[in-house]
């Protein structure tokens, strides 16, 4: 051990652990040869509140805690985690942990030295401050506003969630980074009723933020998103069944990005040779009007983080620039692997899961064209504008999303709405296939969840107007 | 063990009712999962925790909340109990909410669900290690095999549940998996990749290794050389592992919650013709070794066989206590424990030979369904059907429809049923289906 004082952050206290105790689970986890080791603690609190039929009825806590312990030996990872921080049970853990490699400790932990981070998600108040009494009059707020918007409604049911996480990492290279992350969600589900036919639907809206962001005009959009994608519902058609071109408008189509490109720029996907982008580095993958980047610095975005998971730095990472592949989204493998800084995507759901490469705030730039323009260059195709879900398989580039609103153009105009309709694409085919970007670009702020491996981690997303020349639209045969 | 677990949730409990609550439910669980991830010849990753967490049902005052922490410091847990009794009494009134009658617990089955394999626990990390290279060979036994991955994966837990109106129950169970999973090199860029994965309660009822591993390899040379077909109107027959996925859909319609929402396409439907009178679908939780078996449900209500639709007519809701008091009806079970569907007498093969044309579905890529109306639109993977054969593997699809619409042109159910899900669907053939590709 050092001579040196000893590092000291709030939360090392808050966790019951100091810097000795640090050293020895580090030494533990690396005692049979691996070559670097980390741990994270974390503790988060989440408070839920639901309406349903006119009342807040319901209300959920829950409170986790623990350390994830990991030794990694080149690119093989050895997991434990435990929810008793105390010293024995770490050092089970970490024996655990260690036995992914199989001789005698090479290498003993770096002295650790905190190092600090920007905040990108300042609160006026952190949410364990924050009284329940706070929180109600925002669903009661919601559920007026809702019904107040349309006559036709039905049942109104509102969503809340908040939560207040600390978390503590430790890297046998000798970081010690700490960060407190909010994370606010209200969303409004409206189900509306005309001539005998229900239809429902939903609008959502998530920051890394503080209380202070859900004023009366911020729930009064949410409300009008909700309220107005529910009653198109009762006009929409079902689109034509096949290939035709689709108009992305700006904001949550984004998931295209985030489906098509993303998903294989994960360097864990590149390094293992099965992402279908792992041969394309450098290579001009899009129209020199397409600019897409990977962004943790959004302040109070959904995606946005101080540090990742693993203790790196956060940033904003150009994945394709100007139409040319210019980098993947690296965790601490993947960048050792490629002889390169992490880009600061090394994420996990909890202390219960083994970091990897992740998605934060996936953009695109704006381009050249306007809405309008690109409308009216579309003769018969679908504009896609309310999303559900997307997936991807990263080997063959297959990717879809789920349109939930949506409108038909023909002869250059916006005709009728349309919804339910599936798409599916390949990755590089589709990039390619972008012929216009408006000027236009927005980043969505509902509350998207992006999976992977069994992992959830909240992420944002947003593009402009784009126009993709064809893809498979799910529709029905004339 | 279980003398233990209701030991601690007996303590949870107590301290519920300390702080104030009027009737409470609390629930304790452990549980322990290992699983050992092999790629290209090496050992990728360790994972190996036990994890503990108690959760409680609080109703105070006529208000209702539920609340989990794994933070078990005894100091930690009394803070918790009482903060959320607390905020518990902040919320509005709900006169429909009520601790469910304890009648409902009465009639518990005493049937064995053999639901735990000591032999579970006793699997080596040797013996993974030895599976895993056998099968990590055998994925490799193709050129084309860019990279392949097995895992295996072995779970314990058990779990007591108590409650103020004198519930008592615990659970155990095991769990084993494995697969692999291949990625392809197509030769043009685009690596496809397949996987085959088992997993019981018994590790004696799982196929051996190499046959799954095997059976990984075929998937992915299967997945060689796809294409997108024409649009069209035609049959469907979806494999055994695709229709839980497809008819699991339905659950969310079935709830009782669904329908005193208005968000149920099957809201009103009771005693209707749902499907065409070929389905036949039972909820059964006393399956021996079954995946999704169980004595007494979420809310404690003692299990029972209860037929979903018989014959294509539609028989029962998933109602619970709290929805089934918002609509005047008996509380059923409040969710799915194993779907058995009624077999027919012929296989995949032969089903796909009388289908003719069409496409063959083994799995889904994206898409969802609307609850409230039915409307489906999904992502498929699978193969064509030419000539009452497996064809070419299709790749860019989407079906489209209505659930109403799509059940009702149900044409044939096979006799081969998945054991690897609770949802032993066997495979299902549809016609008249919505395909959009080229």
């Amino acid at each position: 051990m050092s001579e040196s004082p000893p590092q000291v952050h709030p939360y090392m206290t808050w966790f019951e652990v100091d810097e000795a105790a640090i050293h020895r689970v580090l030494s533990e986890a690396m005692s049979r040869g691996a070559d670097f080791a980390d741990l994270y603690f974390q503790h988060s609190q989440s408070t839920s509140l639901s309406l349903e039929d006119g009342i807040v009825n319901r209300a959920n806590t829950g409170v986790d805690r623990g350390v994830g312990i990991r030794a990694v030996i080149g690119d093989q990872v050895g997991y434990a985690f435990s929810e008793n921080l105390g010293i024995d049970a770490m050092l089970v853990a970490a024996r655990t942990a260690a036995t992914i490699a199989d001789s005698g400790a090479k290498l003993p932990p770096q002295e650790i030295h905190l190092i600090d981070s920007p905040d990108y998600y300042p609160t006026a108040r952190v949410w364990e401050e924050v009284d329940t009494t706070e929180r109600l009059p925002l669903l009661q707020k919601t559920e007026s506003a809702a019904r107040a918007l349309e006559e036709s409604i039905e049942k109104v049911s509102v969503h809340w969630s908040d939560s207040d996480e600390r978390v503590l990492i430790a890297t046998s290279d000798g970081r010690l980074c700490a960060d407190r992350r909010p994370m606010a969600i209200l969303s409004c589900q409206i189900t509306a009723a005309k001539n005998g036919v229900h239809q429902s639907n939903f609008a959502s809206y998530a920051r890394r933020d503080g209380i202070e962001t859900f004023d009366d005009e911020r729930i009064q959009a949410i409300c009008r998103e909700a309220v107005d994608r529910t009653m198109l519902l009762f006009e929409a058609q079902r689109p034509p069944a096949g290939e035709l071109p689709v108009v992305l408008a700006a904001g949550a189509s984004g998931i295209l990005l985030h489906e098509a490109i993303g998903h294989g720029l994960e360097a864990d996907f590149n390094r293992k040779g099965t992402s279908i982008y792992s041969t394309l580095m450098d290579q001009q993958v899009a129209p020199d009007f397409v600019t897409m980047v990977d962004d943790a610095t959004i302040p109070n975005d959904r995606g946005s983080l101080n540090v990742d998971d693993e203790g790196s730095p956060t940033e904003r990472t150009v994945l394709i620039e100007d139409g040319v592949l210019r980098s993947y989204l690296h965790d601490r493998i993947s960048a050792n692997h490629y002889g390169i800084p992490s880009t600061g995507s090394g994420r996990r759901q909890t202390f219960r899961h083994v970091p990897m490469p992740r998605m934060r705030s996936t953009y695109m730039l704006g381009g050249p064209h306007t809405r309008d323009e690109i409308i009216a260059a579309v003769d018969r195709g679908i504009i896609a504008e309310t999303f559900t879900n997307g997936q991807v398989q990263i080997g063959a580039g297959d990717f879809t999303f789920y349109i939930k609103n949506g409108w038909l153009i023909e002869g250059g105009k916006v005709t009728a709405p349309i919804k339910d309709v599936n798409i599916i694409g390949n990755g590089p085919d589709a990039l390619r296939d972008v012929q216009m970007a408006a000027d236009d670009m927005e980043i969505d702020m509902a509350s998207w969840t992006c999976g992977k491996n069994g992992q959830g981690a909240p992420v944002s997303q947003g593009l402009p107007t784009v126009l993709v020349k064809s893809l498979t639209v799910g529709g029905v045969n004339d | 063990m279980t003398e233990d677990l209701k030991k601690r949730a007996a303590e949870g409990l107590q301290m519920a009712l300390a702080a104030g609550a009027d009737d409470a439910v609390a629930h304790v669980g452990d549980s322990r999962e290992t699983e050992f991830t092999y790629r290209d010849g090496k050992l990728e990753e360790v994972q190996q925790s036990t994890s503990s967490g108690l959760s409680l049902q609080l109703y105070v005052d006529g208000r209702y909340s539920t609340h989990g922490t794994t933070d078990l410091r005894p100091e930690q847990v009394r803070r918790f109990v009482e903060e959320a009794v607390a905020l518990t009494r902040h919320l509005e009134p709900d006169p429909h909410r009520v601790i469910p009658d304890p009648a409902l617990y009465t009639g518990r089955p005493d049937a064995d669900l053999d639901q735990v394999d000591p032999s579970v626990d006793e699997v080596q990390r040797d013996t993974c290690l030895d599976w895993l290279k056998a099968m990590d060979e055998i994925t490799h036994g193709d050129d084309r095999v860019i990279s392949a991955t097995s895992s295996v994966s072995l779970n314990s837990h058990a779990s007591a549940r108590v409650s103020s109106n004198s519930f008592e129950g615990t659970n155990q169970n095991t769990y084993i998996g494995y697969g692999s999973q291949v990625a392809m090199d197509e030769g043009d860029g685009r690596r496809p990749e397949a996987y085959r994965g088992v997993g019981a309660r018994y590790l004696a009822d799982l196929l051996p290794t190499e046959e799954v591993a095997r059976e990984a390899l075929e998937r992915g040379l299967q997945r060689l050389g796809s294409g997108k077909a024409p649009s069209a109107r035609t049959a469907m027959v979806v494999d055994p592992e695709a229709g839980g996925n497809l008819l699991g859909r339905l659950g969310s319609a079935l709830s009782a919650g669904a329908i005193q929402q208005n968000r149920s396409f099957l809201a009103d439907k009771k005693d209707q013709q749902i499907t065409s009178e070929l389905l036949t679908i039972i909820d059964e939780p006393l399956l021996p070794r079954g995946l999704g078996s169980r004595r007494f449900d979420g809310e404690g209500i003692s299990a029972k066989r209860m037929p979903i639709c018989e014959k294509g007519v539609l028989r029962t809701y998933y109602v619970d206590t709290y929805y089934g008091r918002k609509l005047g009806w008996e509380p059923t079970t409040g969710g799915p424990s194993n779907i058995i569907v009624e077999l027919g007498d012929k296989g995949l093969d032969e089903l796909i030979a009388d289908a003719g044309d069409g496409f063959y579905v083994d799995g889904w890529l994206g898409g969802n369904a609307d609850p409230t109306t039915g409307d489906f639109s999904f992502g498929i993977r699978g193969h064509r059907i030419e000539n009452g054969a497996k064809g070419a593997p299709i790749t860019e699809m989407n079906i489209t429809g209505n659930y109403l619409e799509l059940l009702q042109n149900l044409v044939a159910v096979g006799n081969d049923p998945n054991p690897w899900s609770s949802f032993r669907t066997p495979t299902l053939v549809f016609e008249n289906v919505e395909f959009s590709g080229q």
